[in-house]
C-alpha cells in the first residue's frame, strides 16, 4: 500500500512536469493567434482574437490558470473544435486503445513463439530466417509498411479494408453491448493492417528478446536437471525455461504499451484511424493548446497506471521482488 | 494441410463478406474522401474549406456563387443595394423552411447574421473573422416578413459577394442552443441534414429537399493521407477525392475506374519582394529589389510553365497579375521565360555580374508542405535566379509556428513564396489584398501611389464599365512595377470515379447538389 501511495505521489510530479514541458514547448513554437484569424484580418482583429483566446496574458498566468482548472478536471475549450478539450480527447481515446491493445496482443502472441522457435533452433536456417525478419521489422518505418500493406493487401488483393475504423470500445462504454459485439468481427477486420503496422517493430524486438532470454535460461543447471529427470522437451521448454525467460519480457510489455501509443500517430494518419494520435497531430498543427495538453496528460496517466500495474504483476510472478 | 487451408479461407470469407459489401458506396449515395477533419457545424465558427463545403449542403445562403463566378439567388430571390452602398436589402423566397419544420423568415435571416457577430460567443469562423471585417458588418434587421436588411460600416464593392458566404438558419432552433450543441447538432436550411457525425472519421448527410439535390445521401470520409485517398478511390470505395498528390495522377488515371480532373484553382502562388526598409538596409539583395527594374528583370528569369509541368504535373498559364482569369486585364501578357532579357535588364539596372559571376545575393524564404510541392517549387525558383547571377539562398520553414508569424508581421524575405486565396466572382476581391499600403495582406509593403489612388476612383465609379477601366489601369501598374514575382494559380486535382459525373470548380468548393450517379459502380 505504501508503495502504491509513493508511486501515486511520484506520478503527480510527473504529470506536473509533463504539463509544464508541453506548455512551454507549445508556447515556444510561436503565437497561435494567427492561425485563428483570417489572412485579411486587421491588427485590431488580431489583438481582439488574441485576447479572446487568452494568449495576451503573461505566460506564468496562463500556466497557473491552466493548472488551477486542471485540478478541477477542466482542460478548457478546444480552440478549433470549440468544445471541451477533454471531451475531444476522450472521444478519440477508445479508437487508440483498440489499436494499441491489438498491436500489443500481436507483439506478444506472435513474438513469443517466434523467439522460442529461434532459440530452440539456434544456428539453423529457422533461427536465421526469424532473426532476418526481426531485423527488417526493426528497420522498416511503420508509415512505409502501412502504405505497402494498403497497396498490396488492400488495393491489389482486396483482402483487407484500406482504411477506416469500426468502433468496439466506444459502444461498450456507451452501454451498447449488443452493438459492440455484433460489430466485433468488422472491428477486428479493420484492425489487422494498422495493428500490424504499429506492432511490427515490437514483434521483432520482442522476438529477439525472447530468443536471447530463452538461450540464457536453456543453459541453466535447473533446465539440465529437468532434462536429466526425463521430463519431455515440451514440458522443459514451457514449464521450466519459458516461465523463467518470461520476466524480462513482462518488463518490456509494460513499457510496450507506452511505446506503441507513441507509434500510433503516423499509422493513424495513414489508415484514417480516428484516434488520439491523429487528434494530437492536428492539434499541434493548429496550435490547439488545450487539446494537446489534455491528450498529453491523459496519455501520461495511462502510461503511469500501466507501469504501476506491471510493477505489481512483476512482484506477483517473481517472489524475489519486494515492493 | 489442404483441408486446414480451405477452412481458414472459408473463415476469412465469412468475416470478409459483409465488410466488402459495405465498403462500396450504395446506389443512391455519393462518398467523398476529404483530407481535413471536420471541427464544427456551428455556422459562425466554420473556417476550413472542407468544413465549409459540407456545411453548404446543410445551410442555405442568401445568394451563392456559381462555378463561373456569377452570384445568383439561393434563399433570397432578389436584393436592392442602397444608393449610398451602406446596406443591402434581400427579399427571401416564399415558403422557406428549416430542417425542423420551422418557417424561415427575414427575422431568422437577421438572427443568423447577428448571432455570428455577437462578441459574447467568441466566434472565430470565416463569417465573423473575414466576411464581417471585410464588409464592416454593423447589424441585420427584418424589414418585413420576407425582407432582411444588412447594414454595413462602409461602401465596399465586394460586399455583395461576401454576404453570399454567410450561412442562414432558423432563430428558434438556435436561440436556446448551447454552443456545444450548435457545434454538433446543426439544424439547417439547405437541401441536406446531418444524419451522423463520427469526428475524425466521417459525416453522413441525408437529403431533405428532393427537388434541390440529386443524391439521397452523401458520406464525407476523412482520409488525411493522400495515397490512402487514392487507393480508396481506385478500389471503388469512394467516388470523389480532393487533393490528389501530383505523383499519384498516373496511378488514378490508369486504374480504369477513376480519373483525375484537374482545374486551375484560384489560389495565387507568387514570390513577394519585401520592400520593408529593414531589408533594404540589411542586405544588398534587399536593396536591389527596391528597384522596379530589378523586379521586372527577375520576372523573365523564371520558367513558370516548366515548373508547373515538371513539379505540379499540370500545364498552367503563367499569371499576369494578382487577379484570377477571366477577370484579369486582357491586354496583359504573362512575362515570358527569357533569361537573356533578365540578364540584360539586370545589367542595365546597375547590377552586372561580378568576378565570381554573382550580381547580388538574396535570401528567399518558403514554407514546406503548405502548398502543392512548395519546397521544390521554391528550390527551382532559387536555381533559376541563381542562373542569371542572383545568388539565391532558399530557406524552407515550418508553416504554422514560424512562417505565418513572419508573413503576418511583414518580416518574411527579402523574397518569400506565398499563396493567397482568390475568387472568380470579382477582380476586386483579388485586388483587396492591396487595399491600402498598410493593409495586413500587403505583405511586401508595396506602396505605389498610382495603384492605391485607384481605390478612390473605384469607389467613385458609377457604372461597371467605369470601374473596369480603373481596374485595368491598376493592373497595368501592378504589372509594370511588380511587387510580386508572378507565378501561377495553384492547380487542384480531384479524383473522380466513373460512377459519378462530378465537375470540379476552380474555387475549391465541392458542391454536389447537381452531381449525378451515372452507374451502379
Amino acid at each position: 500500500m505504501t508503495f502504491i501511495i509513493r508511486r501515486l505521489l511520484q506520478s503527480l510530479v510527473v504529470i506536473i512536469g509533463v504539463t509544464l514541458i508541453t506548455f512551454l514547448a507549445l508556447q515556444m513554437s510561436g503565437d497561435p493567434t494567427y492561425l485563428y484569424v483570417s489572412e485579411r484580418a486587421t491588427e485590431e482583429e488580431i489583438i481582439q482574437t488574441r485576447a479572446a483566446l487568452g494568449f495576451d496574458r503573461p505566460l506564468h498566468e496562463q500556466y497557473l490558470t491552466f493548472i488551477g482548472k486542471l485540478v478541477q478536471g477542466d482542460f478548457g475549450n478546444s480552440l478549433s473544435y470549440k468544445r471541451p478539450a477533454l471531451g475531444a480527447v476522450l472521444e478519440a481515446l477508445p479508437a487508440t486503445i483498440e489499436l494499441t491493445l491489438f498491436a500489443m496482443m500481436l507483439a506478444i502472441v506472435v513474438a513469443i513463439p517466434l523467439g522460442v522457435a529461434a532459440a530452440l533452433n539456434r544456428g539453423t536456417p529457422v533461427d536465421g530466417s526469424i532473426m532476418t525478419v526481426a531485423m527488417a521489422g526493426q528497420s522498416i518505418p511503420s508509415f512505409w509498411l502501412g502504405i505497402m500493406m494498403i497497396m498490396f493487401l488492400g488495393l491489389q488483393m482486396r483482402f483487407l479494408p484500406i482504411s477506416g475504423h469500426v468502433p468496439f470500445i466506444m459502444p461498450l462504454v456507451q452501454g451498447d453491448v449488443v452493438r459492440a459485439f455484433s460489430q466485433l468481427p468488422q472491428a477486428l477486420y479493420y484492425l489487422i493492417m494498422p495493428g500490424f503496422a504499429v506492432a511490427f517493430y515490437s514483434i521483432s524486438r520482442n522476438a529477439r528478446l525472447v530468443r536471447s532470454s530463452m538461450l540464457e535460461v536453456l543453459g541453466q543447471d535447473y533446465v539440465r536437471t529437468a532434462r536429466a529427470k526425463g521430463i519431455s522437451e515440451t514440458a522443459v521448454v514451457i514449464r521450466h525455461a519459458l516461465r523463467n525467460a518470461w520476466l524480462p519480457v513482462v518488463t518490456m510489455i509494460g513499457l510496450e504499451f507506452g511505446f506503441l501509443l507513441g507509434g500510433v500517430v503516423v499509422v493513424e494518419m495513414v489508415f484514417s484511424w480516428p484516434g488520439i494520435g491523429r487528434l494530437i497531430f492536428n492539434a499541434i498543427n493548429q496550435r490547439d493548446i488545450p487539446v494537446v495538453q489534455a491528450a498529453v496528460v491523459i496519455l501520461a496517466l495511462v502510461f503511469i497506471t500501466l507501469n504501476l500495474i506491471v510493477d505489481l504483476i512483476y512482484a506477483k510472478i517473481d517472489p524475489r521482488v519486494k515492493l | 494441410m489442404t483441408r486446414l487451408r480451405s477452412l481458414l479461407l472459408a473463415g476469412v470469407a465469412v468475416v470478409a463478406a459483409p465488410i466488402a459489401a459495405q465498403a462500396q458506396p450504395a446506389a443512391d449515395t455519393i462518398v467523398v474522401g476529404i483530407s481535413a477533419d471536420i471541427n464544427t457545424f456551428d455556422p459562425a465558427n466554420i473556417s476550413s474549406r472542407d468544413n465549409s463545403n459540407i456545411a453548404k449542403h446543410i445551410f442555405g445562403t442568401l445568394y451563392e456563387i456559381t462555378p463561373e463566378g456569377e452570384i445568383v439567388p439561393d434563399l433570397a430571390e432578389s436584393y436592392v443595394e442602397a444608393e449610398d452602398g451602406m446596406s443591402y436589402t434581400y427579399t427571401l423566397r416564399e415558403g422557406l423552411m428549416c430542417e425542423d419544420g420551422e418557417a424561415l423568415t427575414a427575422e431568422d435571416a437577421a438572427f443568423s447574421f447577428n448571432r455570428a457577430a455577437d462578441k459574447a460567443n467568441n466566434f472565430t469562423g470565416n463569417t465573423p473573422g473575414f466576411v464581417y471585417s471585410s464588409i464592416q458588418f454593423q447589424s441585420a434587421e427584418a424589414v418585413s416578413d420576407r425582407e432582411v436588411k444588412i447594414n454595413l460600416g462602409r461602401k465596399n464593392p465586394v460586399s455583395f459577394g461576401l454576404i453570399a458566404e454567410v450561412f442562414i438558419h432558423c432563430k428558434d432552433s438556435y436561440e436556446g442552443k448551447s454552443l456545444e450543441d450548435a457545434a454538433a447538432k446543426p439544424i439547417g436550411s439547405g437541401p441536406y441534414k446531418l444524419a451522423s457525425w463520427q469526428p475524425g472519421s466521417q459525416v453522413v448527410l441525408e437529403r431533405v429537399k428532393e427537388d434541390e439535390a440529386k443524391a439521397a445521401s452523401i458520406i464525407w470520409r476523412v482520409i488525411p493521407e493522400a495515397s490512402t485517398r487514392s487507393a480508396e478511390l481506385i478500389a471503388g470505395n469512394v467516388d470523389i477525392i480532393t487533393n490528389v498528390a501530383p505523383d499519384q495522377l498516373d496511378a488514378v488515371n490508369n486504374s480504369g475506374s477513376a480519373e483525375v480532373k484537374a482545374v486551375q484553382g484560384t489560389r495565387r502562388i507568387y514570390v513577394g519582394f519585401n520592400q520593408k526598409a529593414a531589408f533594404a538596409d540589411a542586405t544588398p539583395g534587399g536593396k536591389a529589389i527596391q528597384d522596379t527594374a530589378v523586379r521586372v528583370a527577375l520576372q523573365y528569369a523564371v520558367d513558370v510553365p516548366t515548373i508547373c509541368k515538371q513539379l505540379l504535373n499540370f500545364e498552367c498559364v503563367r499569371a499576369d497579375g494578382l487577379v484570377n482569369p477571366p477577370n484579369d486585364n486582357p491586354n496583359l501578357e504573362p512575362y515570358p521565360y527569357d533569361p537573356e532579357m533578365a540578364e540584360k535588364l539586370l545589367d542595365e539596372a546597375g547590377y552586372p555580374r561580378g568576378a565570381d559571376g554573382t550580381r547580388f545575393s538574396i535570401k528567399m524564404q518558403a514554407p514546406r508542405g503548405r502548398y502543392l510541392n512548395d519546397a521544390n517549387v521554391a528550390l527551382a525558383i532559387g536555381q533559376y535566379l541563381t542562373d542569371v547571377g542572383v545568388n539565391t539562398e532558399v530557406e524552407l520553414l515550418e508553416w504554422a509556428s514560424v512562417y505565418v508569424p513572419l508573413i503576418r508581421s511583414h518580416d518574411a524575405g527579402p523574397m518569400f513564396l506565398l499563396g493567397t486565396g482568390g475568387g472568380t466572382w470579382s477582380p476586386l476581391y483579388d485586388m483587396t489584398d492591396l487595399s491600402t499600403p498598410t493593409a495586413g495582406t500587403n505583405y511586401t509593403e508595396w506602396s505605389n501611389p498610382e495603384w492605391f489612388d485607384g481605390w478612390a476612383e473605384i469607389s467613385a465609379a458609377t457604372t461597371d464599365e467605369e470601374r473596369r477601366v480603373v481596374i485595368d489601369r491598376m493592373l497595368e501598374v501592378f504589372y509594370n512595377d511588380p511587387p510580386w514575382l508572378m507565378l501561377y494559380f495553384q492547380p487542384d486535382f480531384y479524383g473522380v470515379s466513373k460512377r459519378v459525373d462530378f465537375q470540379p470548380r476552380r474555387d475549391e468548393k465541392v458542391y454536389l447538389f447537381e452531381t449525378n450517379i451515372v452507374s451502379g459502380g
